[in-house]
């Protein structure tokens, strides 16, 4: 079983390729961009609130899901990942639904912010609240 | 020869060199543990350090290593002829993007998953920070100054392109915000975004914007008034958070890489284009001698040192396993080399029907250097028109996709520089530089502005193809750096550091000997914008091999006695296994 945190949209690492991806981790010294800390000059360009709070969502999630559901596979998936996510999701709805459930599951995985189940759609993770989420997903555990 | 049968071959090549070399790499060289408790689990938090399937970090790592840079430089090579620009792409991206790429990563996995720049320091010297900030610098400048040279000069050469690239910065910046605020999906309000652009193209061959006239009154010429809105674009567009454009343009960008690619490998396949252009060009006397140009010209789609900065610091961040680093690493330079295969392709097969028309399109260097993105465009252009598109709205449709990526790469590229722009200021104590991002930004945009239109060469400036060159020195030096932190690390395992040592030399070798002749060339024609920007990038190279120099010989006393499955670094950074 699987289950795919989508990343929020303010969470953006997108990269526009050789020479041009966004790779601040790759440039920036550690003790700044990495600490957060005051002297951080690239604290701007980071994070914002929504960012943070977004961002601390779907952390906690992962980390709880890891900690009381041990034996699921959960990955944090960037929403312009579609060369994974596309592929992934219709696979796994075609196996169970059908071609047609497939075609169309495959726009609701790409909400930023979804949660997803052997490629089904969930929920939305600032909807749901973490704990909620949880509970969403141990109820699937059980079902299947 | 039919493209396709080269695209085959090439195909190949490329699945031998992932399947046994990469193999190699990572048994003998780099010697991956399973069981390595990589960065990701180490320090596990849910947002930046993630343990991630390597299927989901490839995806991310490919995005963001395929771009525009590959095309370019093939599409400039094959005035050589094209069997000496496929044969460095193969063998480069085989035993030497390969190598750098999985050994970036692999390094940088074995060192918490810092930057190159970080652990060049740390296994280096502390020297090399400043030289890595320092090639950092000049690759961004030169990557900024060549990308707006390349989309004024597309902007002018497809009129009909104008619309539709201007229209898509408010239209990705609407879907953005609508997918923000609605928390609807992505798919298909980007899908209608990319049906839209289409749609303008049309728009933009009714409409054609032409700057003629303002650039007359302005009295300059029309690429040059290109190149400075492009430049006041990106300042403002790098201010944006990343989600509120960058994103979702990436979004719509993203689908059309894999059009680009499904109308590149169809088109080929349904036309049957033959190869016109010759396997090794008879060019004139007065040209750019195939060594070491060639391998100066085709930096990315052979080997690029700017993956090394995907790969350590971000991509490691996520990997799970560390075997993963091969199939992630190797993998995604082979994609680059096939990216650039079918920029080969795309200018020697679809671009022309016959050998006479290919020779007026790359009678000299300055000429085919100059239109080598529009041959690129023309010849994906033909291969959308064997697939049943009208010519005219092909290629229009072509220069878009270039166009859209190049113009990312400017708006992550002056974003970057500013960001070096700060950690040099920091570094040097010009503490109001690095603390503010107007004063940054200017900086990160005015310098490679004043590459892009300083003048020099004659009435048409100078030929872009010098340019390029210097841009793919410093990307090379940036590899050389990466590759030199990779044998230092491999060398303290006491492993077999030639499969790296051999690219490394190369292309030491080839930046400075081409380094050296460009220098001597800018002299004698009185080029004193060039001339100085050589000589700095040559005294950059030397430092580089002696940094290399120095930290390959300390490593000799220093070599762990056997270490044959236990990977050894510098001391502090070996987590424990699991």
């Amino acid at each position: 079983m699987r289950v795919v945190l989508v990343r929020p949209w303010t969470d953006a690492r997108s990269g526009g390729g050789c020479c041009g991806a966004e790779v601040r981790d790759g440039v920036c010294f550690d003790g700044r961009v990495d600490s957060g800390a005051p002297t951080d000059v690239h604290a701007h360009a980071r994070r914002n609130a929504d960012t943070d709070a977004d961002v601390r969502l779907v952390a906690e999630t992962y980390l709880r899901l890891q900690q009381e559901l041990p034996g699921v596979d959960v990955q944090i998936v960037g929403v312009d990942n579609t060369a994974y996510l596309l592929p992934t999701v219709f696979r796994a709805l075609r196996a169970r639904y059908g071609v047609v459930v497939a075609v169309r599951g495959l726009n609701r995985a790409t909400t930023a912010g979804a949660v997803l189940v052997d490629g089904e759609f969930v929920g939305h993770l600032t909807t749901l609240g973490v704990d909620s989420a949880i509970a969403e997903i141990r109820v699937r555990c059980l079902v299947r | 020869m039919p493209a396709v049968a080269v695209a085959v071959v090439v195909g190949v090549l490329f699945f031998l060199g992932y399947r046994y070399y990469s193999t190699y790499l990572a048994e003998r060289i780099y010697g991956l543990d399973p069981a390595f408790v990589t960065p990701a689990h180490e320090f596990k938090d849910g947002v930046d350090f993630v343990p991630t399937n390597k299927h989901v970090v490839f995806g991310h790592h490919f995005t963001s290593v395929a771009g525009a840079a590959p095309i370019v430089g093939p599409a400039i090579a094959v005035f050589w002829g094209w069997g000496p620009a496929l044969a460095w792409i193969v063998l480069g991206t085989i035993f030497a993007a390969g190598v750098h790429d999985f050994g970036s990563l692999a390094v940088s996995l074995r060192h918490k998953a810092k930057n190159i720049g970080t652990i060049a320091q740390d296994v280096v010297s502390r020297r090399a920070r400043t030289l890595f900030l320092m090639i950092i610098f000049f690759l961004l400048t030169l990557v900024n100054a060549v990308f707006a040279v390349v989309i004024a000069n597309l902007f002018v050469a497809n009129p009909g392109a104008v619309i539709p690239i201007v229209v898509e910065i408010p239209l990705a910046m609407f879907i953005g915000q609508y997918i923000y605020k609605t928390r609807s999906a992505a798919l298909i309000p980007s899908l209608i975004g990319v049906v839209g652009l289409y749609l303008l193209i049309w728009v933009g061959q009714q409409y054609p914007v032409e700057l003629d006239t303002v650039a007359g009154a302005l009295g300059m010429e029309p690429r040059t008034l290109w190149v400075i809105l492009l430049f006041a674009y990106t300042f403002v567009a790098s201010r944006l958070p990343v989600w509120m454009l960058l994103q979702p343009r990436d979004y719509i960008n993203s689908h059309q890489l894999f059009i680009a690619l499904g109308v590149i490998a169809l088109g080929m396949l349904v036309g049957w284009n033959t190869i016109v252009a010759p396997v090794v060009n008879d060019v004139p006397e007065d040209s750019p001698s195939i060594f070491p140009f060639l391998f100066i010209t085709i930096a990315c789609g052979a080997i690029s040192g700017f993956h090394s900065l995907v790969s350590s610091g971000t991509t490691a961040k996520q990997i799970d396993k560390e075997t993963d680093a091969r199939y992630v690493g190797y993998m995604g330079a082979v994609g680059e080399g096939s990216l650039a295969t079918g920029a080969v392709l795309a200018t020697t097969a679809g671009v022309v029907a016959t050998r006479g028309e290919w020779d007026e399109l790359y009678p000299d260097f300055a000429t085919a250097s100059g239109g080598a993105v529009g041959s690129f465009v023309n010849g994906v252009g033909a291969f959308a028109n064997n697939l049943g598109v009208p010519l005219d709205l092909a290629v229009i449709f072509a220069a878009v996709v270039v166009i859209s990526f190049a113009a990312t790469t400017m708006d992550t590229g002056v974003r970057l520089q500013r960001y070096i722009v700060q950690e040099i200021a920091e570094l040097a104590g010009w503490h109001k530089l690095a603390r503010n991002l107007t004063l940054a930004g200017v900086v990160a945009v005015v310098v490679p502005m004043a590459m892009a239109l300083l003048p020099g060469g004659g009435e048409q400036g100078y030929t872009f193809g010098v340019l390029w060159q210097l841009f793919g020195t410093t990307n090379q030096l940036t590899a050389g750096l990466a590759l030199s932190v990779v044998a230092v690390w491999v060398a303290k395992m006491n492993r077999n550091i030639i499969p790296i040592v051999i690219p490394l030399v190369f292309l030491l070798v080839m930046t400075t000997w081409a380094l050296i002749v460009n220098l001597k060339n800018f002299i004698l024609d009185d080029q004193w914008v060039l001339a100085p920007l050589d000589a700095i990038i040559f005294v950059l190279a030397m430092w580089l091999v002696v940094e290399a120099a120095m930290a390959l010989r300390g490593t000799s006393g220093s070599r762990t006695p056997d270490s044959s499955d236990q990977p050894v670094d510098d001391g502090s950074d070996v987590p424990g296994r699991r």
